[in-house]
């Protein structure tokens, strides 16, 4: 209870940098474990990055994945992959037929097999088919929109930061987008253009995120950089901003979590469903490593500054007793308060 | 700012809101569906390497044009993407064939003497060109066979096929004739093919080209035209030719009309990309050697259930020939119209649920704040209605399951908003302020906290816009629309509301006020530093 207090009001003294290698280690662990999958395992892309084509009928005839294989035999596709899928609030059951990229006309043979065999006509199925020049344009285009999604973001950072603060807030990204198609490709989850959206929001989410703690820290920095080592005020700012952190990606993971719910009740929602369980893992990953990564790698490498060793050494000389004190903001706010008025601070400086 | 231009800030906002969404309800305008919402048939075509973009240009117009002559489909969308793709959407439409039929028909158009007719078998295998199929050799066939040079030789032969036939007939299979279907494979119009149609039913031995699809100046679809033969009126198409065009058919139909009522060879087949689209026989009562006037040519389709649709279809045809490239079909989507409406159905209880869990959640921890986040979310939830709807009707652009998974996310967005301002006022108020500086203060830090984050998120939908296809552009769009709509509602909404509601009983006393939520502490140190 009184952790939630502190939480709630901004309270707590958490070492985040302090603990610093630990958490490095069990990123560094995470991301090879990542690299590692996706190298040996690699991803599995939908039809639309890998070309291919998707059937899907509803099964009014009733008829069983044997009998399906057996209609797709007559048009030489009996190598589909057959699935079943149930909805669970209509009941309805759904034949669903993959095979590699067709030409117009097996495709269209393709599409009236799986009709008859369910029992319906044509033009009641769903089709999904994307040719194999096609899935590799939008696989570079993607990749395209990523790189110059990172080039901005590093760009807006510097000029809004510094670069280092960009350096590290890149890390994060990198350590997200790791961590994520890690888990994509060690569970063998489906990636499809509705991944790439969810993971996309993420990015957002997460630099946000670390924008947030930077702009605090810079802040910070201003106000008590005379008196406290970078590793201090990072702790501080980190432990200032922890509830809204915590708040937003709480906030942001009820709307998620409605997604994934109903898009794993109704059948329509695959969409929704692929998307929600991007944007689940992510928005964990993102939180973690706005926390645990950006912020202790940025105050490893600012520590190694000559004006931040300086620091370093004299608060060392004073002892522990700094440190406890910067932890805590209300102290903090008496520290600032002592050469001033006793009134309520006044706004030291534009800050942002 | 004084109570009162707070009063009137907060009240302009609630009734542009409320009042436009009730206005657009009222005029029962709704959201343009992406067909993924509502059903339908999107594909995307790619030309051949190097393609020059006026001939995608053209070809997009054709396509549009015959897309609108299919009639029922509304607002189908036809874009050039890329270098050398074409993308079409046809929301609602749920016809495949005609749908590929009207986008897809490539090669060129042409009008060719039919020089043999058999159902459900290639003439290929009658005339000596293929070996005669097994299951016919005990059969007694009837074949009108006629010389290669196109010279009428009109010779009826009975032949009762045996096996020694099978060994006199050429062993030398023609190579670009598909042994198995008896059908030419790539058809050149200045030569004889063998070619079927549509449906598959009728199997045609074609000559060479009497006219092309240059020769035709345009075509119309009509109803009642005089056709002599035919009892009533019924539906027609009324091509015309260009003047060399018109010499060119007054010529066959002289030829053809030589040959008796009944005779195949009285048609004339009009090929399209290797298919034989319709094969109009010259009218009974034209007299032998006379032919037809190019001005008065009508093809009579009759007065069937799908007369009016084969003749428009047809005149289409006619009137825009072939694409002028060859497309390969790059991408084909065919969404029926209840995954469609299922899918609107997940969009909508997710969307609903997710609001609902987001208000409950600021409701139970800032209380009288999170009421005012409550009615923050519903003027944000109508002005963001408003703007899909207006934008549908506007600019033509479409609401998709990405775009519905934009708008939830939003949800999370603009809470966030809330949440920034919140925390920010409870930290003004920690450090000893009084509870309505604190929200002054608070406000203008966090405003620009807000600005900031939307700013982000605002130029990330540009560019995510800018650079994706599909439906990250769906997504894009609402995302963007909705951090435009997020600063909107903080400036003209959340601060008045919330600096009118630290003014009033809300503000001050019990758990569900301001002050409650602020927590014990921070309610003593304000005291102390009073």
């Amino acid at each position: 209870m009184s952790l939630m207090r502190d939480l709630y009001r901004g309270e707590t003294e958490f070492d985040f940098i302090g603990r610093r290698r630990t958490f490095f280690v069990i990123s560094g662990v995470i991301i090879a474990i990542s690299l590692l999958s996706l190298l040996v395992r690699g991803l599995d892309g939908s039809v639309d990055f890998t070309g291919g084509t998707i059937v899907e009928a509803e099964n009014r005839a009733g008829v069983d994945v044997a009998g399906v294989r057996t209609a797709l035999g007559a048009v030489g596709e009996e190598g589909a992959r057959v699935q079943l899928r149930v909805d669970t609030l209509s009941g309805t059951e759904s034949i669903i037929v993959q095979t590699a990229a067709l030409d117009a006309a097996h495709q269209d043979r393709l599409i009236e097999a799986v009709a008859e065999v369910a029992g319906v006509s044509p033009d009641e199925t769903n089709v999904d088919a994307v040719g194999p020049s096609f899935g590799a344009e939008i696989t570079r285009r993607m990749i395209r929109a990523l790189v110059i999604f990172l080039v901005v973001v590093a760009a807006f950072i510097s000029w809004r930061f510094e670069w280092k603060m960009a350096a590290a807030a890149l890390a994060a990204l990198f350590h997200d987008l790791a961590l994520t198609a890690g888990i994509y490709s060690l569970v063998g989850f489906e990636v499809t253009p509705a991944t790439v959206i969810g993971v996309l929001t993420i990015l957002g989410y997460s630099l946000y995120d670390t924008v947030v703690v930077f702009d605090k820290i810079t802040e910070n920095v201003h106000e008590l950089g005379s008196r406290h080592t970078f590793t201090e005020i990072g702790n501080l700012s980190m432990n200032q901003v922890l509830m809204r952190s915590i708040n937003t990606s709480a906030t942001s993971l009820l709307p998620i979590g409605s997604l994934l719910f109903v898009g794993s009740y109704l059948l329509g929602a695959a969409t929704l469903r692929e998307f929600a369980l991007a944007l689940f893992i992510g928005v964990a990953a993102g939180t973690y490593s706005s926390i645990f990564v950006a912020t202790p790698l940025l105050a490893e490498w600012k520590e190694r500054e000559p004006g931040w060793q300086r620091m370093q050494r004299r608060t060392a000389r004073r002892g522990g007793e700094i440190a406890a004190a910067a932890a805590a903001p209300e102290v903090a706010v008496e520290i600032r308060d002592s050469g001033a008025v006793a009134r309520p601070p006044k706004q030291r400086r534009k800050r942002r | 700012m004084s109570r009162r231009s707070l009063w009137v800030t907060l009240l302009i906002t609630l009734t542009i809101a409320w009042g436009s969404l009730a206005g657009v309800l009222a005029a029962g305008w709704e959201p343009k569906l992406g067909l993924d919402l509502q059903g339908g048939f999107s594909l995307v075509l790619t030309a051949p390497e190097g393609a020059d973009s006026e001939v995608l240009d053209k070809a997009v117009e054709i396509m549009r044009q015959r897309i609108e002559n299919m009639g029922s489909v509304q607002e189908p969308e036809i874009s050039v993407q890329g270098d050398r793709s074409i993308q079409v959407q046809l929301p609602g439409v749920q016809e495949r064939e005609r749908a590929l039929q009207a986008v897809g028909t490539t090669g060129e158009l042409s009008f060719r003497p039919v020089l043999d007719l058999q159902t459900g078998l290639s003439p290929a295998f009658l005339d000596g060109t293929l070996p005669v199929p097994e299951e016919l050799l005990v059969e007694e066939t009837t074949t009108t066979t006629i010389a290669e040079d196109g010279e009428a030789v009109d010779t009826t032969t009975t032949t009762t096929t045996t096996t020694t036939t099978t060994t006199t007939v050429p062993p030398v299979i023609p190579e670009n004739i598909d042994p198995d279907t008896g059908l030419t494979i790539v058809d050149d119009p200045q030569a004889t093919s063998y070619l079927r149609d549509e449906n598959g039913f009728y199997y045609y031995k074609v000559g060479p080209a009497f006219l092309t699809g240059g020769d035709i100046a345009g075509a119309r679809a009509g109803y009642g035209g005089v056709s002599i033969g035919q009892s009533g009126g019924g539906w027609n198409v009324d091509p015309d030719f260009t003047s060399e065009g018109g010499k060119r058919f007054e010529e066959a139909s002289i030829l053809l009309s030589t040959y008796a009522v009944g005779d195949p060879r009285r048609a004339m087949a009009i090929v399209v990309d290797g298919t034989v689209i319709s094969a109009p026989t010259i009218a009974a009562d034209v007299p032998s050697g006379e032919g037809l006037k190019a001005d008065n040519v009508v093809i009579t389709m009759g007065s069937t259930e799908n007369a009016e649709a084969e003749a428009q279809d047809l005149a289409t045809i006619l009137r825009y020939g072939a694409l002028p490239t060859t497309f390969e079909r790059e991408r084909v989507e065919s969404v029926s119209a209840s995954l469609g409406s299922d899918s609107l159905r997940a969009g909508l209880y997710a969307g609903l649920g997710g609001l609902a869990l987001v208000a409950l959640a600021l409701m139970v921890y800032y209380r009288a704040l999170g009421l005012v986040a409550i009615v923050g979310l519903s003027v944000f939830g109508s002005l963001l209605i408003v703007s899909i709807i207006m934008m549908g009707r506007t600019q033509g652009t479409t609401l998709t399951l990405a775009g519905v998974t934009g708008i939830i996310v939003s949800i999370g967005i603009t809470a966030d908003s809330y949440i920034v301002f919140f925390e920010r006022i409870k930290e003004e108020h920690r450090r000893g302020r009084n509870l309505r500086p604190a929200v002054d203060t608070g406000f203008k830090r966090a405003f620009h906290t807000i600005l900031t984050a939307d700013t982000v998120t605002f130029s990330g939908s540009i560019l995510l816009w800018l650079l994706a296809i599909g439906p990250v552009k769906g997504f894009a769009i609402t995302l963007g629309i909705a951090t435009v709509i997020d600063v909107l509602v903080a400036y003209f909404f959340t601060r008045p509301a919330v600096m009118l509601l630290v003014r009033s009983r809300f503000g001050e006393g019990g758990v569900f006020s301001i002050r409650g939520a602020m927590g014990r502490h921070a309610e003593e140190l304000a005291e102390a530093t009073a």
